[in-house]
């Protein structure tokens, strides 16, 4: 029994290991999202960010980590994460109608981002950008799904 | 002596199969072999599970890549798969089954309570297994499912900690994928026995006095039930094997791009959850995902005490049937919703045939073999994708294609196209061809000084220099502008057409061909090219001669990109060139 009792405590230690450790790393802070010529106003353009990849003991170099709606809106560009706030699908553009919105369970969003139907509880998340030598950087992030509040993981 | 004999001298199991003939059952029929068809199924999954097992890998980079080797490479891999796949559909119909009789003849209460409550458990777990086996193959459809099934506990109350359990860490990648593994073959199914056990211990033992209260005689469990056991599970076997071959076994995707846009749908009995999730949805998101089924089940597990059988309660007896009918009513109706939205959605719809062109054109190139990043690396066994990323790792900087990329360099959008050449000749000069470049010794020929009709014909000749490559011409048309080119518009002074002589421009001798622009990627400096104001990189230096190969192929096919745009312009002209 005692002998079962003290591997308990590292077999605990072990399964929760994740908790206190970073095991994935990859696909955050500013990556390059290309010329900001190439971005129109009230048209987005879909970029995907590449970085290097850790997960667990591989690393995996040049792998899309994410991608973002970037258009500009007055005078600044604006980046919207293309993951769902709601819980978790890839955002499509609807040229017709000039409305983001998610196939899986019908969430409309303006051009800015607010949710304008659907479930999604809270507005597109907004990307931090910033302009380097003529090029778009975008701190590609995640945050919470399915909270009406933006908390980034 | 006999070997029986022997045996149970040695084991003593003599007494224990005297035991098992001895087992008594209320009464012996079909709608009492649920149990046993669960108990096949389980143990059948359990060996073909063993079986894939000595195939499947489960890390994120070789899982994809191992399935699609079983599903598709490995004799009768697809069957043993598939039928893995439907076992789990045909467990959770029995279930179904087994829990609506359960329901019927008020097993939940005293003594059965353990059983009824061993059942649920068991229910569950069949739910898990299933929850946790579909992410295996790492497939788009498995990826995702699990991605929007951790979004969705992750909004229930607790629901975050275990998420970050499951996944391992912040992100999906091997943690995730190993800890659902393990859970699916090691942890579930020993306490999934372990609750088999207790089920079927608790029901044996209470067969005989319910059999007594009820003033029938008992049956024997060997042989009577046991008959109708062996011929369900037959059928239910056979069933399973029909509907395996006829739906060729299970459905596989491409691999998991984390970046795509897949839309997933979960497998068809979770599809009422789905449904209700798009009814209540912002605030409301907590009635579907853990008010209203956290309702059901605690409604199921405190049956026994709902519904005690007693005398006081006894209109509550009759409550108990309909109210299943109405919730299972209300299941298939929702599931139906659900399927018939889908159905009319074309979003959907268009995204489910590409899901399905991905998965051919993914499994396809998997048959080459798979290189070691795993899952997406598939296609890398595309030259086409490989030529595109060598562009855009290479090229891209300076150069553009349809709006992406670079300025200081010629747009190469319809490169080499009849209307990229009209407007070269047009204004050298414009941005989107030298202007950025220090070539600027091309004057612009406008309209005024070489009128459309010359041009086309100017054109021409220049498409006929590219020989093979520059595909059909018009011999007339060609004839028409070389006579411009050598004599009226004198282009020769700069423009050579002799090969290997060097003049103030690039020698125009097989321009456009594949050949042609290799050359100008491996060294566009050399004399009878660009000459010493060329600004780009000489690529012979830093590439092979494959990807050199590769890179002037894909140049070149970017004339046909847009073959409308490259009809003629121009008045009255009647050539109709329709295909460069």
């Amino acid at each position: 029994m005692g002998v079962t009792a003290a591997a308990l405590g590292p077999g605990l230690a072990l399964v929760g290991y994740p908790f206190s450790h970073e095991t994935t790393r990859g696909g955050r802070g500013f990556l390059p999202a290309g010329k900001l010529s190439r971005f129109k106003d009230g048209v987005p353009t879909k970029v995907d960010f590449f970085d290097d990849k850790i997960d667990a003991w591989n690393r995996i170099e040049h792998v899309k980590v994410g991608s973002a709606w970037v258009l500009r809106q007055d005078d600044n560009v604006v980046a919207l994460s293309t993951v769902c706030p709601h819980v978790g699908c890839a955002i499509e553009y609807d040229e017709d109608h000039h409305k983001f919105y998610c196939p899986c369970h019908r969430s409309f969003f303006a051009l800015d981002g607010a949710c304008e139907d659907g479930p999604s509880p809270r507005a597109l998340d907004e990307l931090e950008v910033e302009e380097k030598e003529g090029v778009l950087q975008v701190r590609y992030a995640r945050f919470r799904q399915g909270t009406s509040d933006k908390v980034e993981i | 002596m006999r070997i029986g004999e022997w045996i149970d001298d040695r084991t003593g199991w003599g007494a224990a199969w005297q035991r098992f003939r001895a087992l008594e059952v209320p009464h012996a029929g079909w709608r009492h072999t649920f149990g046993a068809i669960l108990t096949y199924l389980f143990f059948l999954q359990v060996v073909l599970g063993i079986l894939l097992a000595s195939y499947y890998s489960p890390s994120a980079t070789d899982a994809w890549a191992s399935t699609v080797y079983i599903n598709d490479r490995v004799t009768a891999g697809w069957l043993l798969r598939g039928l893995h796949h439907h076992g789990t559909s045909a467990m959770v119909i029995v279930v179904g089954l087994h829990v609506a009789r359960m329901l019927w003849e008020s097993v939940y209460r005293r003594p059965r309570e353990l059983v009824w409550f061993s059942a649920l458990v068991l229910g569950a777990l069949v739910l898990a297994f299933a929850i946790t086996g579909f992410p295996l193959p790492w497939d788009q459809d498995g990826y995702w499912g699990a991605k929007i099934r951790m979004g969705i506990i992750g909004t229930a109350p607790g629901g975050e900690f275990l998420v970050e359990f499951l996944k391992g860490g912040d992100d999906y990648g091997n943690l995730t994928l190993l800890r659902f593994y393990t859970l699916h073959v090691f942890v579930l199914p020993a306490v999934f026995v372990l609750f088999l056990f207790l089920h079927l211990s608790q029901h044996f033992r209470h067969a005989g006095s319910l059999a007594k209260r009820s003033g029938r005689p008992p049956s024997r469990y060997y042989p009577d039930q046991l008959w109708y056991d062996m011929l369900a599970i037959t059928l239910v076997a056979a069933a399973l094997l029909v509907t395996t071959v006829a739906t060729h076994g299970a459905p596989l995707y491409a691999p998991a791009q984390p970046a795509s846009g897949y839309i997933a749908r979960p497998e068809w009995y979770f599809l009422s959850l789905f449904q209700l999730l798009r009814v209540f949805d912002g605030p409301l998101q907590i009635v579907a995902t853990v008010l209203l089924p956290g309702a059901l089940a605690t409604t199921l597990v405190a049956l026994p005490w709902l519904d005690p059988g007693t005398e006081a309660t006894a209109y509550r007896a009759r409550l108990v049937v309909p109210a299943a009918a109405l919730v299972m009513a209300g299941i298939v109706t929702l599931s139906a919703i659900a399927v018939a939205q889908d159905r009319d959605d074309e979003v959907y719809q268009k995204n489910r045939k590409a899901a399905f062109k991905d998965a051919d054109r993914a499994r396809e190139l998997a048959v080459e073999g798979v290189l070691p990043p795993g899952g997406e690396a598939v296609y890398f066994n595309d030259p086409q994708i490989v030529v595109r990323m060598l562009f855009a790792e290479q090229c891209e900087t300076c150069h553009a294609i349809d709006g992406i990329g670079g300025e200081e360099a010629p747009d190469l959008t319809g490169y080499g196209s009849r209307k990229w050449l009209r407007e070269v000749i047009r204004d050298p000069n414009a941005p989107s061809k030298y202007g950025h470049t220090r070539l600027d010794d091309m004057e612009a020929y406008p309209e005024d000084e070489l009128p459309q009709p010359q041009l086309v014909a100017v054109v021409e000749y220049l498409v006929s220099l590219a020989g093979e490559d520059g595909g059909s011409t018009d011999a007339a048309l060609v004839a028409k502008g070389k006579a411009l080119f050598d004599d009226e518009l004198d282009c020769n002074n700069c423009h050579e057409v002799e090969p290997h002589e060097s003049g103030d421009g690039p020698n125009l001798f097989g321009r456009g061909s594949r050949a042609w622009i290799g050359r100008v990627i491996a060294d566009s400096s050399a004399d009878d090219l660009f000459g010493s104001d060329a600004e780009m990189p000489k690529y012979g230096s830093k590439l092979t001669k494959e990807e050199i190969e590769l890179l002037a192929e894909f140049v070149y096919s970017q004339r046909d990109a847009n073959q409308d745009e490259n009809a003629d312009e121009g008045s009255g002209d009647t050539t109709g060139n329709d295909s460069d």
